[in-house]
């Protein structure tokens, strides 16, 4: 009777996020894409606290071997400064990954979605967590 | 005097002129095609004024003084091979026909220049009339014409050389100072007004062919100008700038959008509505709907790979490229076109709107 309760409080808070996800889908904010991250981290972690701009930081400059030989770590492409420029595999520039340099950066979290979904791939060779995601953004927004 | 004065400004004029459209076409790189078409034009109203002076000019400037005969072809061969050659106060026979076959030369190679320049780069007077295998043919022909050119030239100096060494004819004086030694003015001189006239007719077709080249980037039956969709740039055009749809077949576009999720190593998959919007966008405009030579040499080509720079065409064209050329950051690398072709994004690719960047060295 207990686990149903739970699997029902987890499915009312999946719908809510779901609802806020879509309302935020195209004109979100940086911290509104982080609150959806947040939900999402609490359903997966119960002792969820806040996102850590280090943990944020040690995942950007992690080297990885189980992603694609070509792509070890996000610096990669993204330049090890996130306030400076990257460059793309196919020499195309990439714009700072750093908020203050890029202000139109993590305000549509399709976009977000997109690139999380394609580079957690090639750099780390699986999907990225909610928590991830959201320690990432979390120094990005504070560089 | 013999040549007036707007003959021997011709002469010289052409002289200069053919020189730059030689070099042009034979030694400089492509992207000097603008410098090698401005002369064709400029040799284009040359002609055209010679032709006009050709029967309202002075007397000796007209066709009809030539000494075009057979008969006096004959005679003079057989004088010179005396070494006592007849004097003739303006061409002699062998000179009035070399201008005849030089001149009408000239005229040919203008004209294959036009239908090569419509056919193949789609620009000047005849680019929405001539279509791009016509073009690629008249190329060979224009380049035959060319050597044929060459060799006259030679043949013209040698006779010349001739002339003036063994002969004692000062010949270059003459078409210098427009006087020979020992020899009466023309009989007749036509008024001014001829002269106004061909200084009219001749602007008259520098305005025209100034006309089209202002024509240049219109829409033809070959060209088009498309607008690339925003979600093709925003997504495609994150990692490299979007190509023109006119640089691959609706097929090699299918095979391109289906497996996005291994794009050259890269995951660059999409959701389906957007892979649709851009599918459709790519194969609607792809290389067999355009007549140019991109879409022609690059687009209808499979390589296996689906990289342009896999193609024969792409490797032969930029053999010469310096590698560092493709490492300058306003180049980045080999895919991104738009580092020196000014008109990638367009789909065009004309030879004059190549530009190598400079300088700016990683």
């Amino acid at each position: 009777m207990k686990n149903l309760s739970h699997l029902i409080q987890q499915a009312a808070l999946l719908c809510c996020l779901v609802i806020v996800l879509s309302i935020s889908a195209n004109a979100a904010s940086p911290q509104s894409i982080l609150g959806g991250y947040e939900a999402e981290a609490k359903i997966q972690d119960q002792h969820f606290q806040e996102f850590s701009a280090k943990r944020g930081q040690l995942l950007f400059q992690s080297t990885n071997t189980t992603g694609k030989p070509e792509t070890p770590s996000c610096t990669t492409c993204h330049s090890k400064d996130p306030s400076s420029a990257g460059r793309t595999r196919a020499e195309k520039e990439i714009s700072p990954m750093a908020l203050s340099r890029s202000p139109q950066r993590y305000n549509d979290l399709k976009k977000v979605e997109k690139w999380f979904r394609r580079n957690c791939k090639s750099v780390l060779g699986r999907v990225c967590s909610p928590l991830e995601k959201g320690d990432f953004i979390t120094f990005m927004i504070n560089q | 005097m013999v040549w007036d004065l707007p003959l021997r400004l011709f002469h010289w004029s052409m002289v200069s002129v053919v020189f730059v459209t030689l070099i042009t076409g034979y030694l400089a790189p492509e992207w000097w095609l603008d410098i090698h078409m401005r002369a064709g034009y400029a040799l284009g109203c040359l002609l055209a004024f010679r032709f006009v002076w050709g029967f309202f000019g002075t007397y000796y400037s007209r066709f009809n003084s030539f000494p075009l005969s057979i008969k006096d072809s004959v005679e003079y061969l057989l004088s010179i091979i005396r070494t006592q050659p007849k004097t003739f106060t303006g061409h002699n026979p062998l000179g009035a026909w070399m201008i005849v076959v030089l001149l009408t030369t000239l005229v040919f190679l203008v004209l294959t220049g036009l239908v090569v320049l419509g056919g193949q780069e789609n620009l000047g007077p005849l680019a929405s009339a001539v279509n791009f295998s016509i073009g690629e043919m008249f190329e060979d022909i224009h380049e035959i014409l060319a050597g044929i050119l060459i060799v006259l030239i030679c043949i013209h100096l040698a006779g010349v050389f001739i002339d003036v060494r063994v002969f004692r004819h000062p010949v270059v004086k003459a078409m210098i100072t427009g006087r020979k030694p020992g020899s009466a003015d023309y009989t007749e001189i036509p008024g001014y007004g001829v002269l106004r006239g061909a200084i009219l007719i001749s602007l008259g077709i520098a305005t025209v062919l100034f006309i089209g080249l202002q024509s240049n980037a219109l829409p033809t039956d070959s060209w088009r100008a498309i607008k690339l969709p925003t979600v093709y740039g925003s997504e495609c055009g994150d990692c490299h700038d979007p190509y023109h749809p006119s640089l691959q077949t609706k097929e090699a576009w299918q095979v391109i959008m289906e497996t996005l999720s291994d794009h050259y190593g890269e995951d660059a998959s999409l959701d389906e509505q957007t892979v649709a919007v851009i599918s459709e966008f790519l194969q609607s405009n792809d290389a067999l709907s355009f007549d140019t030579e991109v879409s022609h040499k690059i687009g209808r080509t499979e390589s296996p790979s689906y990289r342009m720079t896999d193609t024969d065409y792409w490797k032969k064209k930029h053999k010469d490229i310096d590698q560092t050329v493709f490492k300058y950051p306003s180049v980045g690398s080999k895919v991104n076109c738009k580092g020196c072709h000014m008109d990638a994004l367009t789909g065009r690719f004309d030879d004059a709107k190549i530009k190598l960047p400079k300088g700016d060295k990683k």
